[in-house]
């Protein structure tokens, strides 16, 4: 092929333009479903913190528990998602956390009980801890050791303490250390900032 | 050879004698990173697969027009492409999938196997062939992750794709699960491999001498 000078340029600008056009078209038309999927997963992750069971998985199920368990009130940490009971009345909070993992931040919502005594669920929106070890975390059996644990023990802000220490109240995960660390300390800092924050309105 | 070689040929290259794992030592990288689980294994290798078989297809289709020089270029534009398509599909139609192979396929991009395909075969092939090359490779490293993994979550929890297999009496070795294992794995896998290609090989040398 004779070498030209813009004749690769050309080339080049063509298949850029080319690709992007799809891979933007293909965005565009997915954009509404992602939302879709992100929303009822927040929604999911939101009633799965309350232990509330929707009748299915069904979108049409999801949405419908959510919207009778679950609503927002506004808070001084903006938004905060709020658990009702059956008459309205408020039996607990979803309470955003956040901080540092192993190799990225790890957010998520802890869900405590309306007397602040008792922590009700633990599940985490996004990691990107190592799957298999640190990404173990968002496994079932790790966070429904988190349900029903009480915050009225400790004064110090230890309320998460792995075994075997005295007073460890969950297991951490083998082989990931530095993440099970890292979410002791991101739940203990958010709870009692949360805690004293509510409790001295 | 008139028009390329045979699919018989390219599937054995690919899956075995010229396995991209086993024998040319590439796309290790990913290979030891999510052998831990059979689950992750297999989601990474049908992505794989459908990339570096879309993207060797892509890349011979415009193989005559690309400038020589550009030619990289060309390839990592059409592999980013790929990649994202796979992304954006999954979180789309499957978000359970998307969830479980998380940061596994912006790792599709970093795979040399797919570049080394376009590079090695793509190039110099019509689409047909080359797509099945790239199928056939992408093949060859699913099988090969999938062994690695099979052990590697079979001693390491004690399940086969999360199904568990061995009793409470089975203690895990946790040594499974953490990067050193896919090492030994790994190589005692390429060790028994290269002991039976020597072996085949001699046979032939055989053969041909009688």
């Amino acid at each position: 092929m004779k070498k030209s000078f813009s004749f690769p340029i050309i080339f080049m600008a063509l298949v850029t333009a080319f690709f992007t056009f799809i891979l933007a078209f293909l965005n565009y038309s997915t954009a509404d479903k992602i939302a879709f999927n992100q929303e009822l997963e927040l929604s999911e992750k939101l009633l799965y913190i309350f232990d509330i069971e929707p009748l299915s998985n069904d979108p049409n199920d999801i949405n419908q528990a959510f919207k009778d368990n679950i609503g927002t009130i506004k808070s001084d940490g903006g938004d905060l998602y709020v658990y009702y009971g059956d008459n309205k009345e408020i039996l607990g909070y979803a309470v955003p956390i956040n901080g540092s993992g192993l190799w990225g931040s790890i957010d998520g919502y802890v869900g405590v009980s309306a007397d602040y005594s008792t922590l009700l669920g633990l599940e985490f929106i996004s990691h990107s801890e190592t799957p298999g070890l640190g990404g173990r975390i968002s496994e079932d059996w790790y966070k429904e050791q988190f349900r029903g644990i009480d915050l009225t023990e400790t004064t110090d802000g230890n309320y998460i303490i792995y075994k075997p220490a005295s007073c460890g109240n969950v297991d951490a995960i083998a082989g990931a250390t530095l993440t099970s660390k890292s979410v002791s300390k991101l739940l203990n800092e958010d709870l009692e900032e949360f805690i004293k924050r509510e409790v001295n309105k | 050879m008139m028009k390329g070689d045979s699919p018989k040929k390219i599937f054995k290259m690919g899956l075995w004698e010229d396995n991209p794992i086993l024998v040319q030592i590439i796309g290790i990288c990913s290979a030891l990173a999510v052998t831990n689980l059979m689950i992750n294994s297999l989601i990474m290798g049908v992505g794989l697969i459908f990339v570096t078989a879309l993207s060797s297809f892509t890349v011979s289709l415009l193989r005559n027009y690309t400038p020589k020089h550009i030619r990289m270029m060309v390839q990592v534009l059409i592999i980013a492409a790929y990649v994202i398509i796979v992304d954006i599909f999954l979180k789309a139609y499957m978000p359970e999938m998307s969830k479980a192979l998380g940061p596994y396929v912006g790792l599709i991009i970093t795979n040399c196997i797919i570049m080394g395909r376009a590079e090695a075969y793509a190039q110099k092939n019509s689409p047909i062939p080359s797509f099945l090359d790239g199928v056939a490779s992408g093949l060859g490293y699913t099988l090969v992750l999938l062994v690695i993994a099979f052990i590697r979550e079979l001693l390491g929890f004690g399940t086969v794709f999360g199904i568990q297999v061995l009793g409470e009496w089975w203690t895990p070795w946790t040594i499974m699960i953490m990067p050193p294992a896919a090492f030994f794995i790994l190589a005692v896998v390429i060790w028994i491999t290269k002991t039976i290609q020597e072996k085949e090989k001699d046979n032939e040398k055989g053969q041909v001498a009688n």
